[in-house]
């Protein structure tokens, strides 16, 4: 039962996600590359969600190497913070770079003119 | 005009204005940058208070209305301040950053920044400019902790941790690195490499004191607690906000 509610929380999830990028790519709001990238993991995540015997393959492929679920999902962790990190600084440099417009913006006005 | 020239010093024309200028102390204006973010109630109070003229120089009053959606701007103007106005709101660091490059602008010798929300006391300012000049200094530092009279103990105690974190994270101890109330010489506001937008802006400028080996001293003032002042001022989640900046700039120096 849980196993279920599972898939479904992960179709359901992934399914939202790739359409919502495929609006924003439609409304030039998002690059084909971006669209690309977030379709290819979004459907990633729903086959492994659905058939989850995949990640068992995978690993075995890893050969005599002693590699578990817990391998399987400590490299997916490292890739979400990865993708975390990735918006932190890129948010962070928006930030700033609007901060310094809107202050250009500002002293550009004819601010030193008093009414 | 050539009583404005030294002997034997080669005349540049387009220069000429500057050296008048610079022989004639008085020309150019002290200015006081208020950062202002939905202060209407109180900014025009501030501005009244603010001296017209000190030692025979003339002080303009420029107000940074950071984003307010309360009329804050067209209050300042009626006052006949100048009013810088953002578009939206930054934060007090980036309208302090944005004030001090008005008054330079506005060819400013001495700048001074206050808060605006009626915390300082406007006819404070002549002494810590007559201190700055006096010095002679590159900054002084209006320090509430040296006279804490009236100052409730809550903020006397965060504002000493907040001198101690100031410490690790630039190395630098004053006695009250939270205070809104600075006066600059022109040089160092113009040497001053401020980058932060929100209120660790304070503890960056002791900071940049200490990198740019600036010559500073603090002065005691007096801060007015009224209950508008305190429900404006910095409150828990502000401090919190601070102490994550200042910590993520620790990590960054680190």
């Amino acid at each position: 039962m849980f196993v279920l509610a599972a898939k479904i929380f992960s179709i359901l999830f992934g399914a939202i996600a790739i359409a919502k990028s495929y609006v924003d790519f439609r409304s030039r709001l998002e690059s084909v590359q971006m669209f690309l990238f977030w379709t290819l993991t979004w459907l990633s995540i729903i086959i492994v969600a659905l058939f989850p015997n995949l990640v068992d393959l995978l690993l075995s492929a890893f050969g005599r190497e002693r590699a578990g679920l817990g391998t399987f999902f400590g490299m997916a962790i490292v890739f979400l913070f990865f993708v975390v990190y990735r918006i932190y600084v890129k948010i962070e440099r928006m930030e700033k770079k609007l901060t310094r417009t809107i202050q250009e913006l500002a002293l550009r006005d004819d601010w030193t003119v008093r009414k | 005009m050539s009583i404005f020239v030294w002997p034997n010093a080669q005349i540049d024309h387009s220069k000429t204005g500057d050296i008048i200028r610079s022989l004639m102390p008085s020309y150019r204006p002290i200015a006081v940058v208020l950062p202002a973010y939905n202060e209407s109630a109180a900014i025009a109070q501030v501005i009244f208070r603010i001296p017209r003229e000190i030692n025979g120089n003339r002080v303009l009053a420029i107000v940074v209305d950071d984003g307010s959606t309360d009329g804050t701007g067209d209050a300042a103007r009626a006052q006949g301040a100048y009013v810088v106005r953002h578009l939206t709101n930054l934060g007090a660091g980036a309208a302090t950053i944005t004030g001090l490059r008005a008054a330079q602008a506005l060819g400013a010798d001495i700048i001074v920044t206050m808060d605006a929300d009626g915390q300082h006391n406007p006819e404070e300012i002549a002494r810590l400019v007559q201190c700055l000049i006096e010095g002679p200094f590159d900054v002084v530092i209006g320090s509430r902790i040296l006279d804490p009279h009236g100052m409730p103990a809550s903020r006397f105690v965060a504002n000493l941790m907040l001198n101690a974190l100031t410490y690790v994270v630039y190395g630098k101890i004053v006695s009250d690195s939270q205070s809104g109330f600075k006066v600059f010489s022109r040089t160092a506001a113009e040497v001053l490499d401020l980058r932060s937008s929100g209120y660790e802006i304070c503890s960056e400028i002791v900071g940049e004191i200490y990198r740019k080996n600036l010559c500073y001293k603090s002065v005691p003032i007096k801060s007015i607690y009224t209950d508008y002042s305190q429900a404006k001022g910095q409150h828990f989640l502000n401090g919190v906000n601070l102490i994550l900046g200042l910590l993520t700039r620790w990590v960054r120096r680190t």
